[in-house]
């Protein structure tokens, strides 16, 4: 890396994660092998947490979440205000800079030392960090706001789940194509400390 | 080296009556050209046309009426057979390499073939070698200098071995040795090349250079005479333009 | 020049009277509208709503163009939901959210399409400077949001470039297999700004 301060590192990418998230939200039609749309704005937050690391990772999504309560149209499908905050599914929102915090921090833990390696603790840390805590948060949210009982939210957020494993490997592979492309590249943090 | 056409060849490129029209702007209007020579440069000011014209030769985009054909195929059906024909060299390398590292890279011209990614791989090493760049394969793309990137396009163009290829700005990027390589490999290929430029002294030399403007063909001829013309017609305008603000 | 936000690639040549409509206008009314989608939980209010959104959507005509297969996809999402709901035997509420999504979606992509994002970023940054006050630097923040959208927009820009390389090659648009090389190329982007950024904030 160079010797660039970390401040000014710290904008840059932090504003280039923010607007991954972003710019995931609204890709149009991604279809699995059943036509099911989905969408890939929670590969922009496991990305977020493997490359960044948890600090970073959460002035990330912090900065993707402030845009999108001031009004700008970044929730996947072009949702934006604070609408967005109380709707029902609002508890995966919520759990957008949780599950980057938590990938960070497996990301920074997890071994690095050669793009296989960095590319399976990218799979293990935003399966982990990722789509287990953003539906936990989830589920959360859909028996706080849509009054579901536990048992039915639990069930419900289920049928996404393989859908988010899919997004998981696209991060490993990124990640893995990161590390041979850019071999100076130090995941989970570690370019910044 | 020129290539040496038949009678019975169809013609390499041909623009038939073309019109292109982008969101409110027209960009051709009934354009048709025949280019037949082994070595012709594309001039004019930005944006005359010259990167739009090589977008339809390469099917990237779609005439509203008219027709573009490259050795008789048509330009927009078929595309996995057009990349045998035609191939294009983008301006900036980092707008088109699409593998972290070189031997990828260049396998992914011979992916057409429909041979394992394996197999094209140890070709694409095996090309490497014979241009004394075997150390090169297993490099990562950004771990190479901008030059060394490009000449990496270039490889990756002439590995596919298309008919004809088409260079966009190839110069602007490179240092002086490495517009003197890129000069060298120009001469050296067997295929049809065409190349678009600002900097006029790689193509004085073609025998035939396309001036255009605005969409339309204002010089088309030997080299030297037109890159001249080009050249009278900018600095008159530069004269013109100083003496009305005066 | 019309230019629209140019988030994923919503460029739109045709001039809509929203182009006209001034951006801080806009986004009051995107907050409150979009807001008073969630005050109100009643069915057929929010199938008004929609239907309400709906035109002005088609309103704008041509401009729409590039927006069309994100509004797909937003429709195909919105089925999805119901079919979820309805599994889950609340059909109703399965209704009202996917009109809510689809009419939150409706008027994003409005904006998107026909506000210039220098505007928009002119608006934030005026919103932000109350943050002054409690020690938040708005300018900071104002920069961190204005670099969003734009690599928002070099995104979409470089995908596109990509796209066409990988086409010309191999004669198949790209798909997923960009989404690795585009990242390594935002990535070195963002290099490139920490770079300029060191250069030009002060200390």
């Amino acid at each position: 890396m160079t010797s660039t301060s970390s401040r000014s590192s710290a904008i840059a990418y932090v504003s280039l994660f923010a607007a991954l998230v972003a710019v995931f939200g609204l890709i149009p039609k991604i279809d699995l092998p059943l036509g099911v749309p989905i969408t890939l704005q929670t590969l922009g937050v496991m990305l977020a947490g493997c490359m960044l690391g948890p600090k970073r990772a959460l002035q990330a999504l912090l900065l993707f979440l402030a845009a999108v309560a001031v009004g700008l149209p970044l929730l996947s499908g072009g949702r934006g205000g604070l609408g967005v905050f109380v709707a029902p599914s609002s508890g995966y929102l919520i759990g957008f800079p949780i599950g980057a915090v938590a990938t960070g921090l497996l990301m920074a833990y997890l071994p690095v030392n050669s793009p296989r390696r960095a590319a399976i603790s990218a799979f293990v840390a935003s399966a982990i960090g990722g789509v287990i805590t953003i539906h936990v948060c989830g589920v959360m949210g859909l028996v706080a706001l849509a009054n579901l009982s536990w048992t039915q939210a639990f069930w419900g957020t289920l049928v996404f789940v393989p859908g988010d494993l899919i997004k998981c490997v696209l991060c490993a592979v990124v990640v893995h194509s990161v590390a041979r492309g850019l071999p100076d590249w130090r995941f989970g943090g570690r370019a910044f400390q | 080296m020129s290539r040496v056409l038949s009678p019975s060849d169809p013609t390499p490129i041909l623009l038939d009556h073309v019109r292109l029209q982008r969101g409110t702007t027209i960009v051709f209007d009934d354009l048709t050209l025949r280019l037949n020579e082994s070595r012709i440069g594309l001039i004019g000011d930005n944006g005359a046309g010259k990167s739009s014209l090589f977008r339809l030769i390469c099917g990237l985009d779609k005439p509203q009426s008219g027709s573009v054909s490259v050795w008789g195929h048509d330009a927009q059906s078929k595309p996995t057979e057009r990349v045998g024909l035609v191939g294009m060299m983008f301006q900036n390398p980092d707008d088109q390499i699409i593998f972290p590292t070189v031997e990828e890279e260049l396998a992914l011209s011979l992916s057409p073939n429909g041979l394992p990614r394996k197999v094209n791989c140890q070709q694409a090493r095996e090309v490497l070698t014979a241009r004394g760049l075997g150390h090169w394969a297993a490099r990562a793309i950004g771990s190479l200098s901008q030059g060394q990137r490009q000449h990496v396009c270039w490889l990756a163009l002439m590995i596919a071995s298309p008919k004809s290829v088409l260079l966009d700005e190839p110069f602007s990027s490179l240092d002086l040795p490495g517009r003197a390589m890129l000069d060298m490999e120009i001469s050296k290929a067997s295929q049809q090349v065409i190349v678009s430029t600002h900097l006029l002294d790689h193509v004085r030399g073609f025998e035939r250079v396309i001036w255009l403007d605005k969409g339309q063909v204002r010089a088309d001829g030997p080299g030297v005479s037109v890159c001249a013309a080009y050249e009278a017609d900018v600095a008159a305008r530069c004269q013109s333009q100083h003496m009305s603000i005066d | 020049m019309t230019e629209g936000l140019r988030l994923g690639s919503f460029y739109s040549d045709h001039r809509t009277w929203l182009h006209a409509v001034s951006a801080p206008l806009k986004l009051l009314l995107l907050a409150v509208f979009g807001s008073a989608l969630y005050v109100f939980s009643n069915a057929v209010v929010l199938l008004a709503c929609t239907t309400l959104c709906l035109l002005l959507f088609a309103s704008l005509g041509r401009a729409t163009q590039p927006a069309r297969k994100l509004l797909v996809m937003v429709v195909a999402a919105g089925l999805l939901i119901t079919a979820f709901h309805a599994y889950l035997q609340q059909p109703l509420l399965g209704v009202v959210s996917a009109l809510r999504l689809l009419s939150a979606s409706l008027l994003g992509i409005a904006l998107m399409l026909t506000t210039r994002s220098n505007d928009l970023l002119d608006v934030l940054e005026n919103l932000l400077s109350p943050l002054n006050r409690f020690g938040v630097k708005s300018s900071a923040l104002a920069l961190q949001v204005a670099l969003m959208l734009r690599f928002t927009e070099h995104f979409f820009i470089q995908w596109k470039r990509l796209d066409d390389a990988h086409r010309v090659r191999t004669g198949k648009p790209g798909g997923f297999k960009l989404l690795a090389p585009l990242t390594i190329r935002m990535l070195t982007s963002a290099q490139r700004v920490a770079d300029a950024l060191e250069l030009r904030l002060p200390p």
